[in-house]
């Protein structure tokens, strides 16, 4: 009788096991699992690695052959070169501002729009709903050119403001129109999931419908709202293209724009550009690692009814 | 014990759903209307490049694009590929990336629905690509696809698979190949998120019984596992294609559409036609285009699927 040599065999030889002998299935099929799931994990992020060590290796080695995979010279410099040759404070302060302000508005005004639909019939709500989850089916890209005139001369408060164009506010209310929808529809399905007992009983101890939904419900939605927070900052942090078509100077540029300037025409700058990459991806990696439950939640509630 | 309640209470209670609800409708209409009618209207315009006014225009926008031919535009003054290229590319980029993209990550979703140990750092590890910034996630693709100093060629080269440099982005296929790549490394995590979510509806006791009866895997998968997940699916798929034909990010960092006109896709031609080359007439014109294109997909979606889109 003749031993397969597949993978498998050699990894139960390996282990000490007879080849001949079948394992139990469960177990077999469970190291397989885990096996598979090892190679993803290592696949994709092989790539995250090489751009970290390429930030913290110097210029020199990165245009060096052959090509190192393990840094040799370990330095911050790159990571000190942003932040004083380029205005990386004001892209980090940008940014901040941008992602911050968009996310309180989205919660402000989603939690209390999605406890109403929620809660409450009134003219039309389910029309109206449909119309919010419809509104983020139209693709943002389509709409670079009416933005782009709005921002640059904006109706009503156009006498006021001036143009908008190259500003933080111009990126808020973009990004904030663009995440509203998304908050309303993933805070109405959260408070779907709380008993509407709940208010009824808050209204006969005699609380109004402000006490009820501030008081007792509320509190009870947190982690809807911080699911809906987490979701809206990423996607604020991560805009590019209205970043791209809405500002022009480090006055109102993202770390996303940041980034793609280390791009010159024929000339990438790829040691800077790993350092400024890894600060623009520090905080979806850091929500990623330490609120991922709040995200798949957030994206579940958003995307699927159940 | 009931509190009476005063006047003023009752009020600010009737006052309650238009308060919480009118700021809100304000700001999405006018992220529905204002803006669409300004794409409408502009995509019957044209930029005179002497006196700089729109002037209107008629339908001209959408014939000039879709019935343009490969070569130079007298109306862009600029070399355009033609609306047949474009769209193929548009097919190409998607069709590979939400079919690539949609298997993985169903199969990594099986795999992480089993009950193993430590399947919570698993499933924190796989979804980290979705959450970075797309022009980051492009530009480190890029890195890792350099011709010279990139990762790919350096481990193929040292495993002693090519011995040469192959010049991955300045190939039009293999531009597009590299593409594909990074948007499915982007948005696998997606999937999986979503049919994780979609496998928790599956009963236990299905499985179990589909085992007593000695069903197939196959079969457990198509009678047991693809009905639960169904809707799911829809959502995964519905959001990734329309998501894929709007993105521009990392077709922008990676390729800027070339070499040539190789991977210049929808999303990249309006962006080039209404910013870099100032014609905002051409680019709405495209805009429309996409957002009729959204709406028919959406719709066909779920009438294969035979799902209400509005289950809600």
């Amino acid at each position: 009788m003749s031993t397969k040599k597949s993978p498998l065999n050699r990894l139960r030889r390996s282990l000490g096991l007879d080849t001949q002998n079948e394992w139990p299935s469960v177990a077999r099929e469970r190291l397989l699992a885990y096996g598979l799931l090892a190679v993803y994990v290592l696949v994709i992020w092989f790539p995250i690695y090489y751009i970290f060590i390429t930030s913290i290796k110097p210029s020199s080695e990165v245009l060096s052959l052959p090509i190192t995979f393990l840094p040799q010279n370990p330095t911050a410099q790159n990571y000190v070169d942003i932040f004083t040759n380029r205005p990386f404070d004001n892209y980090t302060i940008n940014s901040m501002i941008v992602a911050t302000t968009t996310t309180l508005i989205c919660i402000t005004l989603g939690t209390v729009t999605g406890y109403s639909f929620s809660r409450y019939d009134f003219l039309g709500n389910k029309s109206l709903l449909l119309s919010i989850v419809g509104a983020r089916m139209i693709p943002p890209i389509a709409l670079i050119v009416p933005f782009f005139q709005i921002m640059s001369n904006p109706p009503l408060i156009g006498g006021l403001t001036g143009s908008l164009y190259d500003t933080r506010l111009a990126l808020i209310l973009t990004y904030t129109f663009f995440n509203l929808p998304f908050a309303v529809w993933i805070m109405k399905n959260y408070f779907d999931g709380i008993p509407e007992s709940l208010d009824e009983q808050a209204q006969i101890d005699g609380c109004s419908r402000w006490e009820a939904f501030v008081k007792i419900i509320l509190p009870m939605a947190k982690p809807g709202i911080a699911a809906t927070a987490i979701l809206a900052f990423i996607f604020s942090w991560n805009e590019f293209v209205f970043a791209l078509v809405l500002t022009s100077s480090e006055q109102a540029q993202t770390l996303p724009i940041a980034v793609s300037l280390f791009v010159a025409d024929d000339f990438v700058d790829w040691a800077h550009l790993a350092a400024g990459g890894m600060i623009a991806a520090l905080p979806g990696i850091l929500f990623g690692l330490f609120f991922q439950q709040y995200i798949v939640s957030g994206l579940t509630q958003g995307a699927v009814k159940e | 014990m009931s509190i009476e309640k005063s006047p003023l209470r009752r009020k600010l209670d009737k006052l309650f759903v238009p308060l919480t609800v009118g700021p809100t409708l304000l700001w999405i209409a006018a992220i529905i209307i204002y803006p669409t009618a300004k794409l409408l209207l502009s995509s019957l315009q044209f930029r005179n490049p002497v006196t700089n006014e729109m002037e209107f225009v008629g339908l001209r926008n959408f014939q000039r694009l879709i019935f343009a031919r490969e070569g130079g535009d007298a109306a862009l003054g600029v070399f355009s590929p033609s609306f047949v290229s474009i769209t193929t590319n548009t097919v190409i980029y998607v069709g590979f990336s939400v079919s690539i993209s949609f298997l993985l990550g169903l199969g990594i979703a099986l795999l992480l629905d089993k009950d193993l140990k430590g399947r919570g750092w698993f499933r924190t590890a796989v979804i980290v690509p979705w959450i970075l910034p797309y022009v980051m996630s492009g530009l480190m693709w890029r890195w890792m696809f350099q011709s010279d100093f990139g990762a790919i060629n350096g481990a193929l080269q040292r495993l002693g698979i090519i011995s040469g440099n192959i010049p991955f982005l300045s190939d039009g296929a293999l531009a597009m190949m590299a593409l594909i790549i990074a948007d499915v490394w982007v948005f696998t995590p997606f999937i999986i998120i979503i049919l994780l979510a979609g496998l928790q509806n599956v009963p236990e006791q299905l499985y179990d019984a589909a085992e007593v009866d000695g069903a197939s895997r196959w079969s457990r998968f198509w009678n047991v596992t693809y009905p639960f997940l169904k809707p799911s699916i829809l959502v995964a798929l519905t959001i990734r294609i329309i998501f894929d034909i709007r993105a521009l990010d990392l077709v922008w960092v990676m390729t800027q559409g070339g070499p040539g006109k190789s991977t210049e896709v929808w999303a990249s031609w309006l962006y080039r036609t209404a910013q870099v080359f100032n014609e905002p007439g051409t680019g709405a014109a495209l805009g429309v285009v996409l957002l009729a294109v959204t709406f028919a997909i959406v719709a066909s979606l779920y009438k294969i699927f035979g799902e209400s889109p509005y289950e809600a």
